[in-house]
């Protein structure tokens, strides 16, 4: 809200002030904070008027004058080339005078134009920042005193505060309100206009009440003899300092009470209305009423509307019909000033996309008690300023309504003080309170307190903490730390969760293996979904763009997006490695709808993901030579590796065939990826991307990523820290075995097998060789198992290792037909 | 001593004198350790010249033997220590041509290996979560798609309170968003857990909200505190250690009344700019204000206690909330919001 500093002191003496700054500090140190202090006369420095003495052409260029100008204060002419035409001998203009820096952003220096010095410029109105658009230079009127400030001249001396205000404080969204807030402050009166008084009758048209709770009150007036016009120069220049614009004397006059006094207002041309009456009630559904915007609504049966018993002519509390409205040969007015639900008026404005000053003010809620007056001073301005005599009023008010007291909040100054953790004495307390125009009564140790009813926001005693704590200044509270106090359910703090904790150990180990951490948005269009083979089980209703439409089913795509945001930068001939992983939920439903189940159920199925993309060299510097291109097992390693650091037991592999890559089709090459299971559990794969989506997204070079649920990791996992385990004090002992197998064998297997079967004493059995050429028969593979035999409790025979081994030759062959070589 | 013996003696005197002075030339002129050893084995081998030398002192009178025999001795002695010497040096030599022989280009490049990195708001996580968890807190979480009751009524918005407009919620159906703060993760905790409660709770949130400083998704970090006699004080001096500990000692806090429906009374919390302290008017961090808004903060509606199922008459406690983005980007001096989310690695790589 805008709020003007000489207008705000007609309400609340500030010659106390140094100025609008202090005042700026006062507002946003008790919560209503001042975004921005704007002066008038910035950019007004050094503008003065100046008297033009002599004109003539340019020499060397038409276009351009030479004038010679008056500055004032007894000094001699000044020079001055002008672009423009319109000025002549006498004239008084603005002259910007060396160093000016006008609103426009305009720095005026000394310089030659075209050969000629100029001391300055003639100013337009657009430089100065007067209007939007102007021709020729500004002439001010002929009696214009020369050598005075533009500014004083002008009578620009205001300056206005931009403040925003909480959603909590709709009392002071008027200059009444800020002025109850600053005179509080200062310790000031309120400078409050005089109302003339009126009684409650003698209007042609009566107002009725016609819908319930929802519209508790409602005067109007009525008067004659109104004769619309401009406003006086001091409205529009009232209304144009806080940024709005004067339509005539009757619109103004309503705006001018809606920002003095916070109470929206309209104003009926009295000749529309037909039927003698203005009531309030509720729509029907499907009614069309033209507003004064010259739009047209259709209503749905829920809004406040007026009608005046033949025709509807307002949506209530947000605009005025465009049937009833005021113009410029208006005679006989209908004042209206009521009271109408914040919540459907809220609703009416954002169905019909009208929210105005009016309706923002409605929406906050208004004080119940202040109509009446409000309504005597609408009287008196429109009389005062639109010339109407007034014939009458009508008033209408539910009994519930008439009943109106604030209830009184119950505290303690014990209470205040503990909660603030202040030691404030109860006459501070209760001067605090009183000052805010609260009503305090004491009862013993207990204070009970009645708010006034413009401040519909204090209810509980916790606002009444806060009353003070703002009168005080938050500064004067005090700084401690609170107690720890014992705790049986929970950890005495800095700990978290073992879920929480292996997910910062995984993201640890991930970074000192090479990989970047990225965070990709957690919607994705459908579209991009799509090339992934993804469908999104969670559409957003409102999202804000296509690109950001749908909740991911998977970490992939965003992945793919990184990846290639990558690639588009990326220049040169120098090999471009990118290596990213991600830890967050992805989210899909299985449902019918979407839809909430009690309280806290969603039905949204959210399970954390983790997702690694490497492509590029092994090494991140090297020799060409020497760098190396990741592949497979470098994606493998990194997964091995992890779950290492993490000592996470029972991560099982499996070579993921056509069949396995049933959920994953089209993402991994099914040659070159591998199925993770823990335990018994698939929860996602790793390998190289798909060629066809390779070629697809035209990558550069080849991707290799993987996608895991981490919570069966996470539950395989142990929490407890790693104990100590003695190894053997026997030797070991090994043998080496040269397999022939078929191509299509996975070695994993011949490695299970050998542990299953080798039993108790082959402990490590692992693949060191691999050979495949013409010397093998087609299709074979030859493949080299080294065994580890040991025993915990004695030193192994010769004789017992060479039986384990024939077993384990022979199961080998009975299980994948492999021979020794 | 008849002269012709006594010639015959000097002959056998000339010859070790001869073959002892030629061999320490050979020695000397030896430019490897081949060449040294073979003048060894020519000299003192078995079948060497002075062995064979001295071989004829049998032939000379008895009296004359000690003489040439100490002679030889002299010689041999002379002839191995100067092979020792010649050994040496040849042997350092040796080590110099092998030096350069296996000499490389140290400067070209090193042969790294990758090094990985922590998001920047993960960074800032763990540290708010580790400087406040000193303080007593624990570290919570709770889902990102959440209900309508979850995520404004139980903070005390309830529908067409005005301070929804505050935030703009992305929808999902009837009741259900995506959570436009981490409040929800109060209210489920202190649905779950008797007091005192101590937490932090961050967490991705959404807004329909996307310009320079402003993205769709974004994080913040909730912070509750429940307890008896829990005080505004407190969580004014909760707030100094916070940012004491994270922007430097010399920071400064200021906290000014605002709203949030969720907490009475509310603040804005500010710290003073660590950067200019408010002596530049032109300070690019501060704006010349002096001050960063970072979080806001009050004492916990009563509304909130009565919805979790606690007594509010017998407790009280403070709530604040911080938007991670902000504080990352002060920490690490990140201009545009938007490099959080591109996965670009220039920007990855540098934290």
């Amino acid at each position: 809200m805008k709020i003007s500093y000489k207008w705000l002191n007609e309400w609340v003496d500030l010659s106390g002030l140094k100025g609008p700054e202090q005042l700026a500090e006062i507002l946003t140190a008790r919560g209503l904070e001042v975004e921005s202090i704007d002066r008038q006369d910035r950019g007004f420095d050094k503008v003065i008027s100046a008297q033009i003495l002599h004109k003539e052409k340019h020499p060397e260029a038409d276009r351009l004058s030479l004038c010679k100008v008056n500055p004032g204060g007894g000094a001699d002419y000044l020079d001055i080339v002008c672009g423009a035409q319109n000025m002549k001998v006498g004239d008084i203009v603005c002259l910007a005078q060396i160093g000016a820096h006008l609103p426009n952003g305009m720095k005026i220096e000394k310089g030659k134009i075209r050969g000629v010095v100029s001391m300055g410029m003639l100013c337009s109105e657009q430089e100065l920042g007067l209007a939007k658009e102007s021709e020729g230079i500004l002439i001010l009127p002929p009696k214009t005193p020369v050598g005075w400030k533009l500014s004083d001249i002008l009578g620009l001396d205001d300056t206005v505060l931009e403040i925003k205000l909480t959603a909590n404080r709709g009392d002071c969204l008027s200059y009444r309100g800020m002025a109850r807030e600053v005179a509080a402050a200062l310790g000031q009166p309120l400078k409050a206009p005089k109302v003339s008084p009126f009684s409650g009758s003698g209007s042609p048209i009566r107002v009725e009440l016609d819908a319930g709770e929802f519209a508790p009150q409602f005067f109007g007036a009525y008067l004659d003899s109104v004769e619309v016009g401009p406003s006086p120069d001091w409205l529009k220049k009232r209304l144009e300092s806080i940024g709005q614009r004067s339509i005539n004397n009757l619109v103004d006059v309503s705006n001018l009470l809606m920002f003095e006094y916070g109470f929206p207002v309209h104003i009926y041309d009295a000749d529309k209305l037909e039927g003698g009456v203005i009531r309030v009630t509720r729509s029907k559904s499907g009614e069309k009423i033209p507003l004064l915007d010259g739009g047209e609504i259709e209503t749905t049966g829920e809004e406040l509307i007026i009608t005046d018993g033949v025709k509807a002519v307002g949506l209530a509390g947000v605009m005025g019909g465009g049937n009833s409205e005021v113009s410029e040969g208006t005679k006989r007015v209908f004042l209206e000033c009521a009271e109408f639900d914040p919540t459907l008026v809220r609703r009416a404005a954002f169905r019909f996309g009208r929210r105005s000053e009016a309706s923002l003010r409605f929406e906050k809620g208004i004080d119940p008690k202040g109509h009446r007056e409000a309504m005597g001073r609408l009287i008196d301005f429109v009389s005062k300023i639109a010339g109407g005599e007034l014939v009458g009023t009508s008033f209408a008010e539910l009994p519930s309504r008439a009943a109106f007291s604030v209830k009184s909040i119950a505290t303690t100054v014990d209470f205040i003080n503990g909660f603030l953790g202040t030691g404030l004495s109860e006459e501070k307390i209760t001067a605090i309170l009183q000052t805010l125009e609260c009503g305090v009564e004491k009862s013993g140790t207990a204070l009970r307190v009645t708010p006034p009813t413009y401040r519909l926001d204090l209810r509980i005693r916790e606002d009444l903490a806060e009353e003070v704590a703002r009168s005080i200044g938050y500064d004067a509270i005090p700084t401690t730390i609170p107690a720890l106090s014992g705790m049986p359910e929970m950890r005495l703090g800095n700990a978290k969760d073992h879920r929480l904790s292996v997910i910062d150990e995984a993201k640890d180990a991930l970074a000192a293996l090479g990989v970047n951490e990225v965070l990709t948005y957690s919607f994705q269009s459908e579209g991009w979904l799509a090339r992934f083979g993804m469908r999104s089980s969670v559409p957003i209703l409102n999202p804000l763009s296509e690109e950001q439409g749908f909740l991911v089913p998977s970490l992939l795509p965003g992945m793919m997006k990184a990846y290639l945001e990558n690639e588009r930068h990326h220049f040169g001939s120098d090999p471009l490695s990118v290596r990213l992983f991600e830890i967050r939920p992805v989210f899909s439903f299985s449902g019918q709808k979407i839809e909430a189940k009690g309280e806290g159920e969603t039905g949204v199925t959210e399970r954390l993901k983790l997702c690694i993309l490497l492509s590029g060299p092994r090494y991140a510097q090297g020799l060409a030579v020497e760098r190396g291109e990741t592949d497979f097992f470098d994606l493998k390693a990194v997964l091995e590796s992890l779950f290492e650091t993490l000592r996470t037991k029972g991560i099982r592999i499996r070579a993921a065939d056509s069949g396995l890559l049933q959920s994953s089709a089209g993402l991994f090459h099914p040659g070159q990826s591998l199925q993770y299971a823990a335990g018994k559990e698939a929860i996602g794969f790793a390998g190289r991307i798909h060629p066809k989506l390779e070629s697809e997204l035209k990558l550069r070079g080849p991707v290799y990523w993987a996608e895991l649920d981490l919570e069966p990791v996470i539950g395989l996992t142990p929490e407890k820290e790693a104990s100590f385990k003695a190894w053997s004090p026997f030797p070991t002992m090994e043998r080496d075995f040269a397999l022939l197998v078929d191509q299509t064998l996975p070695a994993e297997n011949l490695i299970q097998s050998a542990l299953k079967h080798g039993k108790p004493i082959a402990k490590v059995a692992k693949i060191f060789d691999t050979y495949q050429g013409t010397q093998l028969p087609e299709g074979k593979i030859s493949i080299g198992v080294r065994v580890i035999f040991s025993d915990d409790s004695k030193s192994l025979e010769e004789k017992q290792v060479d039986l384990c081994s024939e077993l384990i030759v022979k199961k080998w062959n009975d299980e994948f037909k492999a021979v020794i070589r | 001593m008849e002269p012709l013996l006594f010639y015959w003696h000097m002959s056998i005197h000339a010859a070790i004198e001869e073959k002892g002075s030629s061999a320490l030339n050979q020695i000397e002129h030896s430019t490897d350790l081949e060449a040294l050893d073979a003048v060894r084995v020519a000299v003192l081998g078995k079948k060497g010249s002075l062995s064979e030398a001295l071989k004829q002192l049998g032939q000379v009178p008895p009296e004359e033997r000690p003489k040439l025999g100490a002679l030889a001795n002299e010689w041999k002695a002379k002839i191995e220590t100067a092979i020792e010497a010649r050994k040496e040096i040849l042997a350092a030599a040796q080590i110099e041509a092998d030096l350069i022989r296996t000499r490389i280009d140290v400067t070209l490049p090193a042969r790294k290996i990758h090094l990985g990195s922590l998001h920047p708001i993960t960074r800032t996580i763990r540290k708010v979560s580790d400087t406040l968890g000193r303080l007593g807190f624990d570290v919570t979480t709770g889902p990102e798609v959440e209900t309508d009751f979850m995520n404004f009524e139980a903070v005390n918005i309830p529908k067409d309170h005005p301070a929804r407009d505050m935030q703009d919620t992305f929808f999902l159906g009837p009741g259900v968003v995506l959570r436009s703060q981490t409040s929800p993760v109060q209210m489920r905790t202190m649905r779950e857990k008797k007091w005192p409660v101590r937490i932090l709770c961050p967490g991705a949130v959404y807004r329909c909200d996307s310009d320079a400083t402003h993205s769709p998704m974004f994080h913040q970090i909730e912070g509750l505190w429940v307890d008896k006699k829990v005080s505004m004080s407190d969580l004014k001096g909760v707030l100094d250690f916070f940012a004491k500990e994270l922007f430097g000692s010399h920071v400064k806090i200021r906290l000014r009344p605002s709203y949030f429906p969720f907490v009475e009374p509310g603040a804005e919390v500010d710290v003073s700019c660590a950067l200019c302290a408010g002596r530049n008017p032109h300070c690019q961090v501060c704006k010349g204000t002096g001050w960063l808004e970072i979080l806001g903060a009050g004492m916990v509606h009563p509304r909130l206690f009565e919805l979790a199922g606690y007594d509010p008459s017998e407790i009280s406690g403070f709530a604040f909330g911080m938007g991670v983005e902000r504080i990352a980007m002060l920490l690490h001096d990140i201009p545009d919001l938007r490099l959080m989310f591109q996965g670009d690695q220039r920007f990855l790589k540098q934290f």
